[in-house]
């Protein structure tokens, strides 16, 4: 059996199989599926200072390969996240690796919630800063498409708190390599891509938006060979470490994402399908090393022929 | 969990009815709850569909289902000995009726699919009053009267029953049984759903809705399905609450109406 383990540095993940933010709610809801112990990590849904309702509804659509949604991070806000058993006490007891994916309207909230997270830090292995949602207009995209304000805020959380940070990039932007260099500048140990790219879709009979917000983020199967090139570029920008993610539904997909220079990959969309996709994927990564020659995941990252 | 198809068959115009081998998940089964059924594995349509549980008896799972578009095409389409992959049963479902309660399920279209098994929980015999847009979209009443339902219709061209609303049968119903306790038990479209928890209401009558929406992932994770429930303690008076696990069934008086 190949080594799996995956190491960032601060941390080391078992093996390199996430779930992707938002796709696994705060985790327990997957629990009476499978052990969640299993995974990488369990990356939770983006929490901020206060509760939010988020966007109105409709939320989600299907599209041919994908879907779009704008749900508009609903959440419970940070003190409910850290005291309530449906929320981290109890995903801390399944003995999942956990990662808190966050998020903020105002730089001084983010910085805020990474204090708040840096305080009560137990049973959190690292940060995902949420710099890229695109169906929030402060926080969201403003955030995640200028180079300026990405690097404050992620200098602002590096301030703010000693957990690993890692930075979710936006692929609505002109060249994502840019983006990759002024967050490890700031201090961010690792980047994750992609978020969901920005999408729209109409009903013809209604004549309508499919998306009560008009404008929503476009994520499966069909969004994996931008995400592809994207991680391609952004691993060959930064010396910190990349997740990768985006259309992944087989270890196949996430093979891929390890060749084209990723460290770890997250499974999102895919979990509405098939809630055992992530377990599938370790699995098949797994005999992909074995029939391979691969002694460890980490030589995949530069297995690519070019 | 992969469940295979015993039966899959016409039950009127765009109406069907299949059956799931699936013994413990039937065990488990209560009227108003569902099951997420990933029809097929495409890649073109990724998305479950949710279906209400009509029947769970002698081990298998009943759906009925009117085909609207690509996945209930898809589902037609499959033969006994094919297989779906199903979760479930999902949700918050109707509660049993108090012994000295009639039942009155309140449904719009495929919403009689979801009461059904009322029928089983019952002392009392229970009431029907289904509305739809013409006789076409009249479904299961047989089997209502079959289990001692009597069944009473509306609908919107007068092809059947009573022409007008569904919920016009109420007042009906009331007059036809004074000094008797009714539970009301409500699904189907929202606008209806939204006209009878109004008149519920007004009418100091008690019940339970069941309210949904488009669905994703059918676990409460993603909160594509959220509705909006009545929070008189908070600043807007209502949360989005989860339809899928959180409901798809609510009490009356957690019902937000705008
Ligand atoms: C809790 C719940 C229980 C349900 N129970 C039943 C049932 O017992 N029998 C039954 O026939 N149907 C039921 N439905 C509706 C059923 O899920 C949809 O008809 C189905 O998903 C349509 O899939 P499609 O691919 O054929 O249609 P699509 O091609 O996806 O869409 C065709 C049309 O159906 C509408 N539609 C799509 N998805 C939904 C949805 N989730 N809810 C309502 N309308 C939708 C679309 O707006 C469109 O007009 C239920 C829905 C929910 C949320
Ligand atoms: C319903 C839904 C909700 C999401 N919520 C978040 C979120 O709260 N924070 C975040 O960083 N990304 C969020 N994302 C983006 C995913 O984490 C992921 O980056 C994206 O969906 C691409 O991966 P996929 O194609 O495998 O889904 C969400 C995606 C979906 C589909
Ligand atoms: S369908 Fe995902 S939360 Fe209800």
């Amino acid at each position: 059996m190949a080594d799996l383990s995956v190491d960032f540095g601060k941390f080391t993940l078992k093996n390199p199989v996430m779930t992707a933010s938002g796709t696994f709610g705060y985790g327990m809801e997957y629990a009476e599926f499978y052990d969640l112990s299993r995974l990488g990590a369990v990356v939770v849904k983006g929490i901020r200072s206060i509760p939010s309702h988020g966007n109105p509804t409709p939320r989600i659509a299907e599209v041919t390969g994908g879907m779009l949604n704008a749900i508009g991070l609903q959440g419970p806000g940070i003190d409910k996240f850290l005291h309530d058993d449906h929320y981290l006490p109890g995903l801390k007891k399944t003995g999942a690796t956990v990662i808190v994916n966050m998020w903020g309207v105002t730089i001084e909230e983010y910085a805020e919630v990474a204090a708040r997270l840096d305080a009560e830090s137990d049973g959190i292995t690292a940060l995902e800063v949420n710099i890229s949602c695109p169906n929030v207009k402060a926080g969201g995209a403003a955030f995640g498409t200028d180079l300026k304000l990405a690097h404050e805020v992620v200098s602002a959380v590096r301030n703010a708190t000693k957990l690993p940070i890692i930075t979710k990039l936006s692929p609505n932007v002109g060249n994502i390599a840019d983006f990759a260099r002024a967050v490890e500048d700031a201090g961010s140990d690792a980047v994750s891509l992609i978020n969901t790219l920005s999408a729209m879709a109409i009903d013809i009979n209604t004549r309508k938006p499919k998306i009560a917000n008009k404008f929503a983020g476009f994520s499966g199967p069909a969004v994996k060979p931008v995400a592809v090139r994207m991680v391609y570029e952004v691993s060959r920008a930064v010396k910190i470490p990349v997740i990768g993610m985006g259309g992944i539904s087989t270890g196949a997909d996430a093979v891929e994402f390890l060749l084209a220079g990723a460290d770890a990959v997250a499974v999102g969309t895919a979990n509405f399908v098939d809630p055992f996709a992530p377990l599938k994927v370790i699995h098949f990564i797994n005999e992909y090393l074995d029939k391979n020659g691969f002694k460890s995941v980490a030589e995949l990252k530069n297995a690519l022929i070019v | 969990m992969k469940a295979f198809i015993v039966s899959n068959e016409q039950l009127q115009n765009d109406y069907y009815r299949i059956r799931f081998d699936a013994r413990e998940m039937a065990a488990k089964s209560g009227p108003g709850q569902f099951v997420h059924v990933r029809i097929d594995e495409r890649n073109d349509n990724i998305l479950r569909r949710p279906f209400s549980i009509h029947n769970a008896e002698n081990g298998m799972i009943t759906v009925v289902y009117k085909v609207v578009g690509t996945g209930t095409e898809r589902l037609r389409e499959k033969l006994p000995g094919d297989s779906c992959d199903l979760i479930g049963p999902v949700g918050v479902g109707f509660s049993s009726p108090e012994d000295d309660v009639i039942p009155v399920a309140v449904c719009g279209g495929y919403g009689a699919a979801a009461t059904f098994m009322l029928t089983q929980r019952t002392k009392q015999p229970g009431v029907l009053l289904l509305g739809a847009r013409s006789a076409a979209d009249i479904i299961l009443t047989k089997e209502y009267e079959e289990r001692g339902f009597e069944v009473k219709i509306a609908t919107d061209d007068g092809s059947l029953g009573h022409k007008g609303r569904v919920t016009e049968l109420i007042d009906r119903l009331l007059a036809e049984k004074p000094g008797k306790k009714f539970f009301f038990y409500g699904c189907g479209p929202h606008p209806m759903l939204m006209a009878l928890a109004k008149i519920l209401k007004a009418k100091n009558l008690d019940g339970e809705l069941s309210i949904d929406h488009f669905m994703c992932c059918g676990v409460g994770a993603c909160f594509g399905c959220v509705v909006k429930i009545a929070a008189p303690e908070t600043a807007d008076g209502w949360v989005y609450k989860r339809s899928c696990v959180d409901g798809p069934v609510f009490k009356l008086a957690d019902v937000y109406a705008e």
